[in-house]
C-alpha cells in the first residue's frame, strides 16, 4: 500500500516534469524565434501596416513591394549586398590560404618561436577592433586603399587571420602524424606534404574556418563604417545604419525586407557549419589551460 | 610556413598597436586643425578627470557583465532542459533554438528597434494587452531604460552561443560517471549541482571568456539602436573611442582610452586563464 503510493508519487512528479520540460522549451522556442518571424512578417506588411499603431500579427494584405522597392529605389540595395558578399568571401578565402601554411607550422614544426607566435595569434583575436581603429585608418590612407573593397578587406583580416590560424591549427592537430610519415618515406617535402596530404584531410575544416571569417566579416560594422566614404561601396550592415535616418525612417517594412535579405546568406551559412562549430569556437581558448 | 601569417599580422594588428601607443602620446587632431605635439602623459592625465570616461567604463562593464552571466544562465538552463530531447524532434528544436545566433548584430539591432518603439511597438503592445503597464514605454530613449533594453537585445542574441556550447559539454560527461551518480541516488536537481555543473565549469568559464571579450568590443548592436544615447546612458568604450576619433578627430585622446582599455582587457583574460588552469 506504502509502496504503490510511492509508485504513484514518483509517477505524478515525472509527469509534472515532463510538463514543465515541454513549456520551458515551449516558451524558449516563443523568444528565440518570435522576433524573427515579426522580422520576416513585416517585410511583408505595407508600409501603412508596418507603421500602424496597433500592430498586426500577421500581414493583411501581403506585398513584396517592399522587396521590389530595394531593388527599384533610390538606394543600389544590390551593390550593398555584392559589397559584402565580395569582401566578405574576399576575406575568408584570404585568411584561410594564409593561415593554412602557419597553422601547420604551429600544429608540427618543433622551433623556438612556437609558443610565442602562438600566444601572439590569441592575444591578437582578443584585440579591442576599436583599438586597431585610428592607426589601421592612417594606415590605409598613407596607402591609398582607404574608401576600397581591398582596404576593407585588410581590415577584416586583422581578426579573420588569427582566428583561422588557431581554428585550422586544432584541425591539423586531428591529423594523424603516421599519415604524414609516410610522405615523407616517400621522398615528399615539407610544402607538398602539406599541400598534398594535409590539405585534403582538413578540406571539411578548410571550408567551416572559412565559413566563420565569413560570418564575422558579415557581422562587422565598425570598419566598413570607418574605412569606407562613399556610400555605393558601403556593405550592407554599415548602410542600413547610414541609410536609416533617410530613407528607411518611418519606412519599417522596406527596413525588415532590407534585413530579412542580410539575414539570409548568414543563415545558410550558418546551419551550413553549425554541426563543426563546437570545435571552431573554443580552439585556442583553452590553449592555456 | 609561419612567415606570411606572421608578416601580414605584423603589419595590421602589431604596427597598428604599437602606432596607438605612439598616438596616445601625441596631440593628433585626425583633421590637421591643430598641427600635431607630443604630449606625453597627457592624454592619460585628461582620461583621468573625464567623467563620460568613467561613465563609459561603468556601462561597458555593467553591459558585459550583465548580458554574459543571464545569457549564460538561460544557455545553461536550456542545455540541461533539452538534454534529454533525442531523435528528430530533439534535433529539429536544438536547431531552431540557435536561429538568433544566425542573425547578423545590425539586423537585431534594427528588429529590436522596431519592436521597442513607443507607439506602434511590438513589445508595448504586448505589454499593453496583458495589463502589465498602462502607457506604452520609450524604451530607448529613456535614460535609465535604454541600458537594460539594450542588454535584453544583447541577450536574446547571445543565448544560443551557450547553448549550444554547454550542450556539447553535456553530452561530453562521461556515462559511468552519471551511471555511479545514479546508483548513489543523485537525482534531479542534486545531481545537476553535484554532478553535472562541475563538469560543465571549463565549458562555462571558457564559453564566458569568450563572450567577455566579445561584448567588450561590441560596436554595431549599440551604435545601431542608441548611438551611445540618450546622454551617455548607453555610451561604452567603444562607443566612446569611436566618437573621440570619428566625430572630435582628437585621434590622441581616443589611442589613449584604447590603451587603457587594452591593459585592463589583457589583464582579465590573463587572470581568468589562470583560474583555468589551477583546475
Amino acid at each position: 500500500m506504502v509502496a504503490a503510493r510511492r509508485v504513484d508519487g514518483r509517477f505524478g512528479t515525472r509527469v509534472a516534469a515532463r510538463a514543465a520540460q515541454v513549456a520551458a522549451i515551449a516558451l524558449a522556442l516563443f523568444w528565440s524565434l518570435a522576433p524573427v518571424y515579426w522580422m520576416v512578417a513585416t517585410s511583408f506588411k505595407t508600409e501603412l501596416e508596418a507603421a500602424s499603431l496597433a500592430p498586426t500579427l500577421w500581414p493583411h494584405a501581403p506585398t513584396f513591394a517592399n522587396y521590389r522597392g530595394l531593388w527599384s529605389g533610390s538606394l543600389p540595395f544590390l551593390s550593398f549586398f555584392t559589397n559584402t558578399l565580395v569582401t566578405c568571401l574576399a576575406t575568408a578565402i584570404v585568411a584561410v590560404i594564409i593561415a593554412t601554411p602557419a597553422a601547420y607550422a604551429l600544429s608540427r614544426a618543433r622551433f623556438r618561436l612556437r609558443a610565442p607566435i602562438g600566444y601572439a595569434m590569441l592575444v591578437f583575436r582578443m584585440l579591442p577592433l576599436v583599438v586597431l581603429l585610428a592607426p589601421l585608418y592612417l594606415l590605409l590612407l598613407h596607402a591609398r586603399l582607404l574608401d576600397t573593397h581591398a582596404g576593407l578587406v585588410v581590415g577584416f583580416t586583422t581578426f579573420g587571420l588569427p582566428f583561422a590560424v588557431w581554428m585550422l591549427k586544432s584541425f591539423i592537430d586531428a591529423v594523424p602524424i603516421e599519415v604524414e610519415e609516410a610522405a615523407r618515406i616517400d621522398g615528399y617535402r615539407r610544402w607538398q606534404i602539406l599541400l598534398k596530404v594535409v590539405v585534403p584531410l582538413i578540406l571539411p575544416g578548410l571550408l567551416t574556418t572559412a565559413t566563420f571569417v565569413f560570418m564575422e566579416a558579415w557581422n562587422n560594422l565598425i570598419y566598413p563604417l570607418t574605412f569606407i566614404t562613399t556610400l555605393e561601396k558601403q556593405t550592407l550592415p554599415a548602410a542600413l545604419v547610414l541609410t536609416f535616418t533617410g530613407q528607411f525612417k518611418t519606412d519599417w517594412g522596406g527596413m525588415m525586407a532590407a534585413a530579412t535579405l542580410t539575414t539570409l546568406p548568414l543563415m545558410i551559412a550558418f546551419f551550413a557549419v553549425q554541426r563543426s562549430m563546437v570545435r571552431g569556437l573554443t580552439s585556442g581558448a583553452v590553449a592555456g589551460a | 610556413m609561419v612567415l606570411p601569417s606572421v608578416g601580414v599580422l605584423a603589419i595590421v594588428v602589431g604596427y597598428p598597436v604599437l602606432y596607438t601607443l605612439l598616438l596616445s602620446t601625441q596631440d593628433y587632431n585626425l583633421l590637421g586643425v591643430t598641427p600635431t605635439r607630443f604630449v606625453g602623459a597627457g592624454n592619460y592625465h585628461k582620461l583621468l578627470d573625464d567623467p563620460t570616461f568613467w561613465t563609459s567604463l561603468a556601462n561597458t562593464a555593467l553591459y558585459t557583465f550583465g548580458s554574459v552571466a543571464v545569457a549564460a544562465v538561460l544557455g545553461l538552463v536550456l542545455a540541461l532542459v533539452t538534454e534529454d530531447v533525442g531523435g528528430r524532434r530533439g534535433r529539429v528544436a536544438r536547431a531552431l533554438l540557435l536561429t538568433p545566433w544566425a542573425v547578423p548584430f545590425v539586423v537585431v539591432a534594427f528588429l529590436f528597434r522596431y519592436m521597442y518603439l513607443q507607439n506602434g511597438g511590438a513589445i508595448n503592445a504586448v505589454l499593453l494587452a496583458s495589463g502589465l503597464i498602462r502607457a506604452p514605454i520609450s524604451w530607448l530613449n529613456e535614460a535609465s531604460l535604454a541600458l537594460p533594453a539594450v542588454m535584453v537585445t544583447n541577450i536574446w542574441a547571445m543565448t544560443p552561443f551557450f547553448f549550444l556550447l554547454l550542450a556539447a559539454a553535456l553530452a561530453g560527461i562521461p556515462n559511468e560517471v552519471l551511471e555511479s551518480a545514479r546508483v548513489d541516488r543523485a537525482r534531479g536537481l542534486s545531481l545537476v549541482m553535484h554532478v553535472k555543473l562541475p563538469f560543465l565549469r571549463n565549458a562555462l568559464l571558457v564559453s564566458s571568456l569568450l563572450m567577455i571579450i566579445a561584448n567588450f568590443n561590441d560596436f554595431a548592436k549599440i551604435w545601431a539602436m542608441t548611438q551611445g544615447g540618450p546622454g551617455y546612458s548607453t555610451t561604452t568604450l567603444v562607443v566612446y573611442v569611436y566618437r573621440q576619433a570619428f566625430e572630435n578627430f582628437s585621434i590622441g585622446y581616443a589611442s589613449a582610452i584604447g590603451v587603457v582599455w587594452l591593459v585592463l582587457l589583457l589583464a582579465f583574460a590573463v587572470a581568468y586563464l589562470r583560474a583555468l588552469r589551477v583546475h
